[in-house]
C-alpha cells in the first residue's frame, strides 16, 4: 500500500530524492543544483559578469584582491553573525564592540605604553567581555535580543566616545611588525593580510557550525528552543557562546582594521552591524533562526562589495552606491528565494 | 435516507492526481440539510485533498460537486465563503492581539460612526450573535491571546455563521482541546444543527466521530471505501474499514511483580500543583496517570524531567537519589520525554530526519567534538528497521514523514540514549490508526526489554489499553492507584471527578 506522505499536500514537498540523484552528467548537475549554496553562488556570479562585460578591469587580479581586502573585516563579521542567527538571535552592537576593541587597544599602545600585542589582546579582551553582557542581558532578561543588543551598541559606542574623548588615536610612533601582521602585510607577495585572517576565522567558524556538536546545537536551539531543551541542551550557554563568538568577531575585525589603517576612530563600524545581517541574509540564512551555511554568508559579503567596487570601476555617483546595494540585497535575496523554491519543488 | 431535494452538497466521481500519486479516485457523496458527515482515513487516505477540493484551494480533475443544486467549483476559500461553505483548520486563523468582537468583524463592511468602527455596536451585536447562534454568553472585548483554545474556535464558528455559512467543515478540531471543552464543542454543533447547519466533521478520535457524527464516510487510499449509518457504528468496524485489515486490540503479558523498582518518588510536592505524590515503577511496566486537566498530571510528569523545579521530595532511580533541576540532568539520569505536541516541542522542522533522530545525544556530546554523522547514519539506519519507519532518506527533511513515523522518530531519539523511564504525554496524538496501533505494540515490545514507560493521556481508551497500573490524580494528589483488573473507565473517571 502505497501511502502518500503528508507533506505532498501541504505544499511543503522537498527535493528529497532528487538531493541523492543519479551520477553522470545530469546527476552531476543536479547536485550541484541542489546544493545549499547554489542559488546565491549563481547570483553572485551573474553579478560579477556584468560587472566584468561593463568594465575589463573588474576581473583584474589586483581588483579582486583590492574587493577581498575591504570586505574582509565585514567578512569576518557577518559569519559569526550567521551562527548567532541561526541560534535565533541577534547583534546590533558589533560596530560597537568593533570601534571600543580598536580604541582600547590604540588607547593602552598609545598612552600607556603597553606593548601592542598585550594591548591588543586586552582589546579582544573587552570584546569579549561586552559580548558576554549581551549573551548574559539577553538569556537572563528574555528581552528580544533586537532590542537588548540596540542599547548595548548605544552603550558601547558612548565607551569608545569617551575613552577616546572623541578623537582619532594614530601616529604610532614605534617599530612593531603588527601592523603588518594584522592588516598591511601581503601574503605570497601579493595577497593582502586581511584576506589570510578572514579564510582563517571562515574555515575556523565553517568547522565548528557545520562539523561539530556544538552547530548541531546552534541549529537546533534556533529551529524549536523548546524542543532543543527537552532534548537536554543547555539553549542559554548556547546562545552565550554564540553571543561571545560574534564579539570576537568584531574584536579581531577592530585589530585589522587598526592595522590596515594604523589609526582607530571611536565612530569607525557605525552601520556595520546592518550590513553584517544584509550579508548573511542575501546568503540564506533565515531571520526565524535554524537555517544558514557560513559559505552563504561569505557569498552574500562578497555580493556586496561585488556591487560597490563595480559600482566605482563604473565611475558612478559615490552618492547613489548606498541606494544601489540597498537594491542589490532586495533582488538577490529575491533571486535566492526563487531558486530554493524551484529546488524544493523540483521532488 | 433524505430525498434529493434536501442534498445541500453532491460530490460526484469526483478524482485528483498530484504527478504519480492519485490522491481521489472516483469519490462521491452527498450531506443533507442538517446533517453531520464524519469523515474517517488515515494521513494519506484522501480526506485533505478533498477538503482542500471544497474549499477552493485545489480543483479536480474529474468529477463534479453541487452545492445547493447548483454546480459549485470555487476558484479560490473566498469564493466558497460566499458560496456558504467554511473549513476549519487545524490551525485557526485569527489575530491573537485583536479583541473576539474585531476578529469576528473583521473583513466585513464594519458598522461606522464619525467614520470610525463604531465599536459599541459591534461589540452589542457580537453579545447577540453568541447567544442566537451558540445559547453562550461572552465578553466581546476580550482579547484573543488571551481565551482558551476552545473559546478561539467558537470566535471563529461565530464569525463563519455571521457570513451566512450552511457548510461547516471541521478538520480535526478537537485536538487542542480538553475533554471537556470538546464536550462543549460538541454540543454547540448539535444545536447549530438543529438550527439549519450542515457539518463535515474530520478527526483522528474515532470515538468522537462515532459520538458526533449521523453518518461516517470512510476513505482509503483516495477510495470511498464505505458509509456507515449511525445504527451501524461499532469501533472494531470503523477501524477495521480505515485501515483496510482487521485490526486486533494489543494485548501482552503483565510483566511478574519481582520485576526490580526502577523509580521511585516519594511526597514530591510542588505548591499549586500536587503535593505528596508517592508512586514506584518497575522495570518493564507502563504507568499511566489519569486525572482531568489541573489535576496536576501534566505538571508531575514535566517536574519529572526538570521542567519544573519540585519543592520537596525524593526521586530515586535504580535506587540511587536524584536531583532533578533540568532536562539535561533528567537526561543524564536516564528519562526521556516525549511531548503532547509533536510539531512545536519535538521536532526541528528544517533539520533533517537523522539530526532530529540524533538529537538527543548530540546534546549530550562535548561542543567541540565533531558531530558524528557515520553515528547519525548508522542510527538512522538501525531504528529505520527496528521500529519500521518508513523514510527513503535519512538526509530528507523530517516534515517528509507522516505523524506516526514522526512519532517513531522522536521514540527513537530516546531509545538510542538507553533511558530507563521514557514519559510519554499523549503517545498518538494526531497519529492514524494503523500507526497508533504500531506505537502500542512497539511500546509493549520495548517493555520486554526492559524499558518502563509513565505515560499521559487525556483518553481514558489509551490508558486502558497501555497502562499495567494506573494512577489517578485528583486536585494534585494521588487519588489512588489501579492495577489492570480494577481500571476502567468507569473506575478512573470516578476516582478522578470525586
Amino acid at each position: 500500500m502505497q501511502r502518500l506522505p503528508e507533506s505532498t499536500y501541504a505544499g511543503k514537498g522537498r527535493a528529497n530524492d532528487a538531493r541523492h540523484p543519479t551520477s553522470g552528467f545530469r546527476g552531476a548537475w543536479s547536485r550541484a543544483f541542489l546544493m545549499r549554496d547554489f542559488g546565491i553562488a549563481v547570483v553572485a556570479l551573474l553579478i560579477g559578469l556584468g560587472f566584468s562585460l561593463a568594465s575589463p578591469v573588474f576581473l583584474s587580479t589586483y581588483n579582486l584582491l583590492n574587493l577581498l581586502r575591504q570586505t574582509a573585516e565585514l567578512g569576518i563579521i557577518a559569519m559569526a553573525m550567521t551562527m548567532l542567527i541561526i541560534s535565533g538571535e541577534f547583534d546590533l552592537s558589533v560596530g560597537a564592540i568593533y570601534a571600543v576593541t580598536g580604541v582600547v587597544t590604540g588607547l593602552l599602545a598609545k598612552r600607556f605604553g603597553l606593548e601592542i600585542w598585550a594591548a591588543a589582546i586586552c582589546g579582544l579582551a573587552s570584546a569579549l567581555i561586552l559580548g558576554l553582557l549581551n549573551g548574559l542581558l539577553v538569556t537572563t532578561t528574555k528581552i528580544n535580543s533586537f532590542i537588548a543588543t540596540l542599547s548595548t551598541m548605544m552603550v558601547y559606542r558612548g565607551i569608545a566616545m569617551v575613552l577616546s574623548q572623541g578623537q582619532p588615536i594614530s601616529s604610532f610612533q614605534f617599530e612593531t611588525a603588527f601592523f603588518d601582521i594584522m592588516g598591511r602585510g601581503k601574503g605570497f607577495g601579493t595577497i593582502p593580510v586581511p584576506i589570510f585572517w578572514m579564510a582563517a576565522w571562515g574555515v575556523l567558524l565553517f568547522l565548528l557550525l557545520h562539523r561539530t556538536a556544538f552547530g548541531v546545537k546552534l541549529y537546533a536551539t534556533g529551529d524549536n528552543p523548546e524542543a532543543a531543551t527537552l532534548a537536554g541542551i543547555k539553549i542559554t550557554q548556547v546562545k552565550r557562546v554564540g553571543f561571545l563568538i560574534t564579539s570576537l568577531a568584531a574584536g579581531l575585525a577592530g585589530l585589522v582594521s587598526l592595522g590596515y589603517l594604523k589609526t582607530v576612530t571611536p565612530t569607525q563600524g557605525t552601520g556595520l552591524e546592518l550590513e553584517a545581517i544584509a550579508a548573511a541574509v542575501i546568503g540564506g540564512t533565515s531571520m526565524a533562526g535554524g537555517v544558514g551555511s557560513i559559505v552563504g554568508t561569505f557569498i552574500g559579503t562578497f555580493i556586496m562589495a561585488e556591487v560597490r567596487t563595480g559600482l566605482v570601476l563604473l565611475g558612478t555617483d559615490a552618492y547613489i552606491q548606498d541606494a544601489f546595494v540597498g537594491l542589490v540585497i532586495a533582488l538577490a535575496v529575491i533571486v535566492n528565494i526563487k531558486l530554493t523554491d524551484r529546488r524544493n519543488a523540483k521532488g | 435516507m433524505s430525498p434529493l431535494s434536501a442534498d445541500l452538497l453532491r460530490i460526484e466521481s469526483v478524482s485528483k492526481r498530484f504527478g504519480a500519486v492519485q490522491a481521489l479516485s472516483e469519490v462521491s457523496f452527498c450531506v443533507s440539510q442538517q446533517e453531520i458527515v464524519g469523515f474517517a482515513g488515515e494521513n494519506g487516505a484522501g480526506k485533505s485533498t478533498l477538503i482542500k477540493i471544497l474549499a477552493g484551494i485545489h480543483t479536480a480533475d474529474q468529477g463534479a460537486v453541487f452545492l445547493n443544486q447548483k454546480p459549485y467549483a470555487p476558484k479560490d476559500p473566498n469564493a466558497a465563503g460566499r458560496a456558504g461553505l467554511a473549513v476549519f483548520h487545524q490551525e485557526i486563523p485569527i489575530c491573537p492581539h485583536l479583541s473576539i468582537t474585531a476578529n469576528i468583524f473583521l473583513g466585513t463592511q464594519m458598522p461606522k460612526r464619525h467614520f470610525m468602527p463604531d465599536w459599541r455596536v459591534m461589540e452589542a451585536r457580537c453579545v447577540d450573535l453568541y447567544r442566537v447562534l451558540l445559547d453562550e454568553d461572552v465578553n466581546p472585548r476580550a482579547l484573543i491571546r488571551d481565551v482558551s483554545a476552545a473559546e478561539r474556535q467558537l470566535a471563529l464558528l461565530v464569525r463563519v455563521l455571521s457570513r451566512e455559512a450552511k457548510l461547516i467543515i471541521l478538520d480535526e478540531p478537537t485536538t487542542a482541546l480538553t475533554p471537556p471543552e470538546v464536550g462543549r464543542l460538541f454540543r454547540v454543533i448539535q444545536n447549530l444543527r438543529a438550527k439549519g447547519i450542515s457539518f463535515i466533521f474530520v478527526s483522528h478520535m474515532l470515538e468522537e466521530l462515532v459520538e458526533l457524527s449521523d453518518r461516517i464516510v470512510v476513505l482509503r487510499d483516495g477510495r470511498h471505501i464505505g458509509t456507515l449509518a449511525r445504527e451501524a457504528f461499532e469501533l472494531g468496524t470503523l477501524s477495521g474499514m480505515i485501515a483496510g485489515r482487521t485490526l486486533t486490540p494489543p494485548t501482552r503479558d503483565l510483566p511478574s511483580s519481582e520485576q526490580r523498582t526502577v523509580l521511585d518518588v516519594r511526597n514530591l510536592s510542588l505548591t499549586g500543583h500536587f503535593s505528596s505524590v508517592t508512586f514506584s515503577l518497575r522495570a518493564g511496566e507502563i504507568l499511566g496517570i489519569a486525572g482531568l486537566t489541573g489535576s496536576g498530571r501534566s505538571v508531575l510528569v514535566r517536574s519529572l524531567f526538570g521542567l519544573h523545579k519540585v519543592e520537596s521530595g525524593e526521586v530515586t532511580i535504580n535506587n540511587r537519589q536524584i536531583r532533578i533541576r533540568s532536562p539535561h540532568d533528567a537526561i543524564r539520569q536516564g528519562i526521556g520525554y516525549i511531548p503532547e505536541d509533536r510539531k512545536t516541542l519535538g521536532l526541528f522542522p528544517h533539520q533533517d530526519i537523522k539530526t532530529n533522530l540524533y538529537i538527543a545525544r548530540t546534546a549530550q556530546r562535548a561542543d567541540l567534538l565533531f558531530k558524528d554523522t557515520a553515528g547519525m547514519r548508522d542510527s538512522a539506519a538501525s531504528m529505520k528497521k527496528e521500529l519500521s519507519i518508513k523514510f527513503r532518506h535519512e538526509d530528507d527533511l523530517i516534515g517528509s514523514l507522516s505523524g506516526g513515523n514522526q512519532q517513531k522518530v522522536l521514540l527513537s531519539r530516546w531509545l538510542l540514549l538507553k533511558p530507563a523511564i521514557i514519559l510519554m504525554n499523549e503517545p498518538t496524538r494526531g497519529v492514524d490508526v494503523g500507526a497508533k496501533k504500531e506505537i502500542y505494540d512497539l511500546m509493549f515490545a520495548l517493555t520486554l526489554r526492559g524499558f518502563s514507560f509513565i505515560i499521559t493521556s487525556s483518553a481514558i481508551e489509551e490508558l486502558l489499553v497501555l497502562s499495567d497500573r494506573v494512577l489517578v490524580m485528583n486536585r494534585g494528589r494521588v487519588r489512588t492507584i489501579l492495577n489492570r483488573a480494577e481500571a476502567t473507565k468507569e473506575s478512573i473517571i470516578h476516582a478522578a471527578t470525586t
